[in-house]
């Protein structure tokens, strides 16, 4: 940290206003005020057609029993009794929490260690091909690659199960069992997922000066070390932003286990967005549905703001 | 600190705003809902028919497109493709379109969702039928009753089926010599079925998987309770459609008839079903069988035409599956579902239901008529991917180039089984088939989970059933 304090904003009045009440702003304040107004307007509006009307329809349609071919109903709180008495919909966010705390530690983890290796010394060129390699996952559609990977785990006929039986390992129920389809559905989500973690942590890491590692290495820290206590500490905002991004995109996960097992075997794989889509267009419980996508939306919500609270103990900011 | 009082200025202002949101908010509750049909030129005028994508190649569209403005040259018609990996997905993207304002006129719809459109979306054709009777008294002379009845709800009709598939038994010739067995008598047992699985499976190898099967509710374990004189919910038959039967089949045919398929009462627990899950579960326990796998079983195809499976239940639409995967039209056959207490068997049939938000209901029936026209079937269904509703239509000429040799077994499972039936889908089949599903993948973990499973079906079913659609 250094002594020098940089004013953010030049104040435009001075700080002590009269008595006699606020000033008026000056015709170039209130230019200015239109002009910015104009430049925002287009990201505001934005916002509120796509973000806050369809967040206050859910709420306002979780209000009502609505199946789209009839007019809606008043329901009041009866949709979220139904969505708090409903077994399914209490295990889907049950093993949306559990896909979340391990999707996103391992994704993490994983996106980590390959930042740090490609971050090494190896050839300009080399760097770029992992770089690619990495992220190219991301760019592709999950619901294409979850129906290739259902191929590849298929219990009898997949590629997988033949290359474990080549060292001698018994097919594996990979998406038909309760104890194994929670695991590849994790593996795939996370094979396609790490890659923006990995390139936020590149970023990072790029970002980190030289010298604080030299200094470090002269204190005689090496390997591990130096990493736990340089390279984490240093990382931990774009930590941050990588965990907040990954826990907000993995309780909306759905693609995955929609494709790879319909939710099952049992409802061992059903998310919450899940249960949404099928009470919402399979079912024509609109009402239902909306109510499960309000209390998702206050997990995240709550999920997201508490991460910012512990932040402030985890978070290094040079 | 700031001033907390506001000056006139602010009051006047967020007054102005106030009363221009109130304005705003006062004129859009005004209005009728804004829908998707009132973006301008999404509305041309076109008699709009939604299809299941996948079935209705661009071919196909462009032959119903052109079949239709020769015979309507007034009526113009667009046909929507709607991609989707089945049924269920089809209808809830046609829903998808019904809340966004734009519905289509037609929708191809099958046996799994007709009680659901009948009683939710359609108009009963019963009035338009009566009136052109002497024109359709061909198209009924060739088409099954028992497919017709499954079109029908509370004893009107909606639909008049086109296609249909039952769930026979297909069977892969290669596999087949190399366990040294013959193909199945038509009156096999359940028991003959099973030694058939033993015996391939003793010669082949571990990538091997004598039966496969995929966890949905056509083709799935009901084609076994049926078999077994069971079903998931009570049937019972509507009272009705009277005038339909006696207009146009003979007595021989009209005996049992009703105005429709009632499910009702879930029977999860009853003891046939809880025998035929048994059966099942042992079948996976010596490795006979795939576990249960949800989907549509896109994969099987491949393992089935590369010998890695010895017998699958599919309809007359894999015929054209297997030829366009490069199978010979004699190295696979077909024989009738193994029979266990009966040998009732079950199909899945569709064709256009009317929507009651079409403006062009004429026009619509016009295309109905014209959809299950025998030259319009005839070109739809070059390939063989499915089974023509007309009885007419399934000859050897048809068959020659993809097989199978025992193509008569598809009409056949309707002409000698008077008793097979349609699946079980209520009007709140979504969550019948959701539930279905979810406690069949559960139910077949082992032997031991078939009874508390059941159990659980039973419960969510009653659940199902008593909701209102």
């Amino acid at each position: 940290m250094t002594n020098t304090e940089i004013p953010t904003v030049r104040p435009s009045r001075p700080a002590a206003a009269p008595a006699t009440g606020p000033a008026r702003p000056s015709a170039r304040d209130r230019g200015t005020r239109w002009l910015a107004t104009l430049f925002l307007a287009p990201t505001i509006v934005g916002i509120v057609v796509f973000t806050v009307v369809p967040i206050v329809g859910s709420i306002v349609l979780s209000l009502f029993h609505w199946n789209v071919i009839d007019s809606p109903n008043w329901a009041g709180a009866a949709n979220y009794r139904e969505v708090f008495t409903d077994s399914t919909v209490l295990v889907s966010f049950r093993n949306t929490l559990v896909f979340m705390v391990l999707a996103v530690a391992l994704q993490l983890l994983i996106a980590l260690v390959l930042a740090l290796a490609v971050n090494g010394r190896m050839p300009v060129w080399l760097r770029s091909v992992f770089r690619s390699a990495f992220f190219f996952p991301l760019v592709l559609s999950a619901a294409s690659i979850s129906v290739v990977m259902k191929y590849l785990f298929n219990q009898d006929f997949g590629v997988v199960n033949w290359a474990l039986g080549l060292i001698g390992i018994a097919p594996v129920p990979w998406l038909t069992s309760e104890n194994s389809a929670m695991a590849a559905v994790i593996l795939v989500y996370v094979w396609q997922q790490f890659g923006f973690s990995f390139l936020l942590f590149v970023g990072g890491l790029n970002n980190i000066p030289k010298e604080i590692h030299e200094a470090a290495s002269l204190d005689g820290a090496t390997g591990l070390r130096k990493h736990l206590n340089v390279t984490l500490p240093l990382l931990s905002p774009t930590l941050l932003v990588a965990t907040v991004v990954g826990v907000i995109n993995a309780l909306q996960v759905f693609e995955q286990p929609y494709v790879l097992t319909n939710g099952g075997p049992g409802d061992s794989t059903r998310t919450v967005v899940m249960v949404i889509y099928e009470s919402a267009f399979e079912q024509l419980r609109f009402g239902e549905a909306s109510a499960v996508g309000v209390l998702l939306f206050v997990l995240i919500m709550a999920v997201t703001a508490l991460q910012f609270r512990l932040s402030r103990r985890f978070v290094h900011y040079q | 600190m700031t001033d907390s009082h506001p000056t006139r200025r602010t009051l006047l202002r967020y007054g102005a705003y106030g009363a221009g949101a109130a304005a705003l908010a006062g004129t859009a509750a005004s209005w009728d809902r804004l829908t998707g049909a009132d973006i301008p030129g999404r509305d041309d005028g076109s008699l709009v028919v939604a299809t299941l994508g996948p079935a209705y190649g661009p071919e196909a569209i462009r032959s119903l497109t052109e079949g239709f403005k020769k015979v309507h040259p007034d009526i113009k018609l667009r046909i929507n493709a709607v991609q989707a990996t089945d049924w269920s997905d089809f209808f809830a993207k046609i829903l998808t379109q019904i809340a966004a304002g734009t519905a289509p006129d037609l929708v191809y719809v099958a046996t799994e969702g007709v009680q659901l459109f009948a009683q939710r979306l359609g108009v009963a054709l019963d009035d338009w039928v009566k009136r052109d009777a002497a024109e359709l008294r061909e198209y009924f002379a060739d088409v099954h009753p028992s497919l017709v009845e499954s079109m029908m709800y509370e004893g009107s009709l909606y639909q008049l089926p086109v296609e249909f598939n039952a769930a026979d038994i297909y069977l892969n010739d290669q596999v087949l010599k190399r366990a040294g067995a013959s193909f199945p008598a038509a009156d096999w047992t359940r028991d003959d079925f099973t030694a058939l699985l033993r015996d391939m499976k003793k010669s082949s190898g571990s990538q091997f998987t004598p039966y496969f099967w995929t966890n949905r509710l056509w083709g799935g374990v009901v084609p076994w309770l049926f078999a077994n004189g069971t079903n998931l919910l009570a049937e019972s038959k509507a009272p009705g459609g009277k005038w339909l039967w006696d207009g146009f089949y003979p007595a021989a045919e009209r005996g049992g008839r009703g105005g429709g398929f009632r499910w009702t009462t879930p029977q999860a627990t009853d003891a046939r079903v809880e025998e035929t899950y048994d059966y099942l579960a042992s079948l996976i326990q010596e490795d006979l069988c795939t576990r249960p796998e949800g989907g549509n079983g896109q994969n099987l195809i491949g393992v089935f035409s590369t010998g890695r499976v010895g017998v699958t239940p599919a309809g007359g639409f894999w015929a054209g599956g297997l030829n366009l995967a490069g199978m010979k039209p004699d190295s696979f056959d077909v024989q009738y579902f193994p029979r266990w207490r009966t040998q009732r068997m079950q199909f899945g049939a569709a064709g256009y239901a009317l929507l009651r938000t079409s403006k062009k209901q004429d026009e619509a029936w016009e295309f109905i008529k014209f959809a299950a026209r025998r030259d319009t079937l005839m070109r739809l269904f070059e390939t063989n991917q499915t089974t023509p509703a007309r009885r007419s239509m399934l000859t050897a000429d048809r068959y020659k180039k993809t097989g199978p040799n025992h193509w008569q077994v598809f009409y056949d499972t309707l002409d000698k089984f008077p008793d097979t039936g349609p699946i079980p889908a209520p009007p709140q089949v979504a969550e019948v088939e959701q539930v279905l599903l979810k406690h069949t993948g559960t139910a077949l973990s082992s032997r031991r989970s078939v009874g508390p499973a059941l159990r659980r079906m039973q419960s969510d079913l009653e659940k199902a059933m008593e909701r209102d659609v």
